[in-house]
């Protein structure tokens, strides 16, 4: 293999916060595999998202293969594969927000970001031009009882109108 | 009207309850010191047995008996608490999480220190993000203070409590997905036997428990199994000679949400009625009650009909349906039955694991199927088919009616029962989740037919009054076997 190919991708390696984190990570599993979900959760904090190259270091920390790295990722839903905006806004759709009216929630959001929902496998559809927000729907979020919620990064906004998205997005 | 009864969630909105100081202000830890002053493991696992506490996650199995399974002599052993709640309708693990930890601490470490568990996995879905760093802080506290680490107040006992993130997958609630996720690989259940109690997490003996029900432990043995089993119904099982007590014991933390006034989470005795529960919530907003999803997305649907059935293990058991995860969701005369299982079928499909065939086709399948009856495509015949039934000579045979078929309904029952058949409890997949799309799909066919058959016939939605929607028990298969239980005492 030539050089040019192994350099596409900018390798990737924990800073030193994260591999202090990592550490204390690996030596709650009597077996290193079972630290690859909080691993790569730790890897996409850092990269934004799960390049090939991260694979590559996971796999390597873990002592597994690449593949077996990759096959995690493609099963969770929280894994990116491709980069996301800056703020990830996930619409809870399932019965309980569509029964409190979450579609206008959603329908909103899409017309003022201008953009569509991503799908698992085009990101970049629900990714705003200048790259600052990925409008995704996702499956219940565990709070039916304050419908409909949004998830923007790790917070978690309730009982929604399209007012209250208005001025969520305007404090981001 | 019903009182709410809390046990679980009685100091859950004390200010600051989530820190260590506060908790042992009110009783915090003091129930784990009891355990460990005045009883021997064993005694603890009597005493769980005894109380008659069923699994709070879904299934609803005997704790103490899933304890009893657990060898003895194999070590290490683990404990995986369950805290990855993505059932439709549930939230109630997500409280204890945000705002009272430390419970759920002292309830693994009584867990632990009846079954003699040394290492403790919480295993948090991924969106938790503020539960898991209470959590985390409140572990740390834990260790500060001498309730977690080596030798225990100096008792000799070791536990050891790690928070592990899921990364949104719904599969990861059942144990043995949450078992395979847990050791770092895809979230694929595995075939059982052998069960996580023999060979579990990195083949060692497991104890899977929900949540809930590992908070109940510091009150059961707190307060003694005698003011426990005072709580919910204990019915009686028929099918043995003498008949055996089934206990529904316990409070519950059930979660309505859909179209009520004031939907939450309401810690009340087990067994009461779905009326009384819709009538605690605030009532129903709307003007009549259609159906009612009495367990999370997975269970049966009730009609108007079942309201008076009550909210328990076993009546719900018997009503064909589940209490599940405990929650429910209420829908009132505006909404459409297609609407909902469209709904519901697009979260099975986008959750199959892709583990077994039956599931991983049959679960897109079934969302098209709905997709197409919804969006006015749904297919009919236009042949009509003699009706078998009782003839007028009194035999069976053409009854001289046709009927019109419906093609897609019958198709779409078809599938759904090729996943998992709900009327032979069989699946043709690994887990239950099979029979958890099924369920829905089947009882929501087989009891608002009259809905599914008019988006057919007029091509779109047709949202029909509660009365004509609504198929009678009398003339459904689906209700069948249905009787109210007897409570023990009566006996």
């Amino acid at each position: 293999m030539s050089d040019e190919l192994v350099q596409i991708e900018t390798p990737f390696a924990f800073n030193e916060e994260n591999q202090r984190e990592f550490n204390e990570l690996i030596g709650r599993y009597p077996i290193k595999e079972a630290a690859m979900l909080p691993t790569l959760h730790l890897a996409q904090k850092q990269a934004g998202y799960i390049t090939p190259a991260v694979m590559k270091y996971v796999a390597e920390q873990l002592e597994v293969t690449v593949m077996k790295v990759k096959d995690v990722v493609t099963f969770y839903p929280m894994f990116f594969e491709e980069p996301v905006g800056e703020y990830v806004i996930r619409v809870c759709h399932t019965l309980p927000c569509a029964l409190r009216d979450c579609k206008v929630v959603l329908d909103h959001l899409k017309a003022k970001l201008d953009t569509d929902i991503a799908s698992e496998t085009n990101l970049a559809k629900g990714t705003t031009a200048d790259g600052k927000f990925t409008l995704m729907k996702v499956e219940c979020l565990a709070s039916c009882d304050v419908a409909p919620v949004i998830m923007v990064n790790d917070d978690l906004y309730k009982n929604l109108t399209p007012e209250k998205v208005d001025e969520i997005l305007n404090n981001l | 009207m019903v009182e709410e009864r809390r046990i679980l969630y009685e100091h859950l909105d004390v200010p600051d309850i989530n820190t260590f100081d506060v908790f042992r202000q009110y009783d915090g830890y003091a129930r784990f010191e009891k355990a460990i002053a005045e009883y021997q493991p064993d005694d603890i696992a009597k005493m769980v047995m005894d109380s008659g506490l069923k699994g709070r996650g879904g299934a609803g199995f005997s704790t103490g008996l899933k304890w009893s399974f657990v060898p003895k002599d194999i070590k290490p052993c683990y404990l995986c608490c369950n805290a990855d709640e993505s059932e439709p309708g549930t939230f109630s693990n997500r409280y204890v999480l945000e705002k009272n930890p430390h419970l759920l601490i002292e309830g693994i470490l009584i867990c632990c220190y009846a079954m003699g568990i040394e290492t403790t996995y919480v295993y948090i879905r991924g969106e938790f993000t503020l539960g898991k760093k209470m959590l985390d802080a409140a572990i740390k506290e834990a260790y500060e203070n001498g309730y977690l680490g080596k030798d225990i107040r100096g008792t000799g006992l070791n536990v050891d409590i790690y928070s592990h993130p899921g990364a949104g997958a719904y599969i990861c609630g059942e144990e043995t997905g949450l078992i395979e996720s847990l050791e770092g690989k895809r979230g694929q259940p595995r075939n059982k036997p052998p069960f996580p109690a023999v060979e579990g997490v990195f083949s060692k003996p497991t104890v899977v428990q929900n949540v809930e029900t590992l908070c109940n432990l510091p009150f059961i043995v707190g307060n003694g199994v005698e003011w426990y089993t005072q709580m919910g119904p204990t019915y009686a099982d028929t099918r043995s000679d003498p008949p055996t007590p089934d206990p529904n014991t316990g409070t519950k933390l059930y979660c309505i949400s859909g179209d009520v006034n004031e939907p939450g989470v309401y810690e009340l005795d087990l067994g009461l009625t779905c009326s009384e529960l819709i009538e605690v919530a605030g009532g129903l907003r709307g003007e009549e009650v259609k159906a009612v999803i009495p367990g999370g997305s997975s269970a049966p649907i009730l009609t108007h009909y079942e309201l008076d059935t009550r909210l328990d293990f076993t009546s719900l058991t018997l009503a064909k349906s589940m209490l599940g995860s405990g929650g429910i969701i209420v829908m009132n005369e505006t909404r459409n039955i297609v609407d909902c299982l469209l709904n519901i079928m697009k979260f099975y499909a986008h959750e199959s694991c892709g583990q077994c065939t039956p599931c991983r086709w049959g679960t897109p399948w079934v969302r098209d199927i709905v997709q197409r009856i919804a969006d006015g495509n749904g297919r009919k015949d236009t042949i009509t088919r003699p009706k078998f039934g009782v003839a007028e000579n009194g035999r069976w045979g053409d009854t001289g009616e046709t009927e019109e078929i419906y093609e897609d309904l019958d198709l779409l029952e078809s599938v759904a029962n090729n996943i998992a058949n709900v009327d032979t409890m069989t699946w043709n997949t690994i887990c239950v989740f099979g029979i958890a799309v099924s369920w829905p799909a089947v009882s929501y066919l087989r009891k608002f037919r009259p809905e599914f058959e008019a988006a057919i016939r007029e091509g779109k939605l047709v949202t029909l009054p509660i009365a004509e929607a609504t198929v009678p028990p009398e003339e459904n298969y689906a209700y069948q076997q249905r009787f109210v239980p007897k409570e023990f005492a009566d006996l």
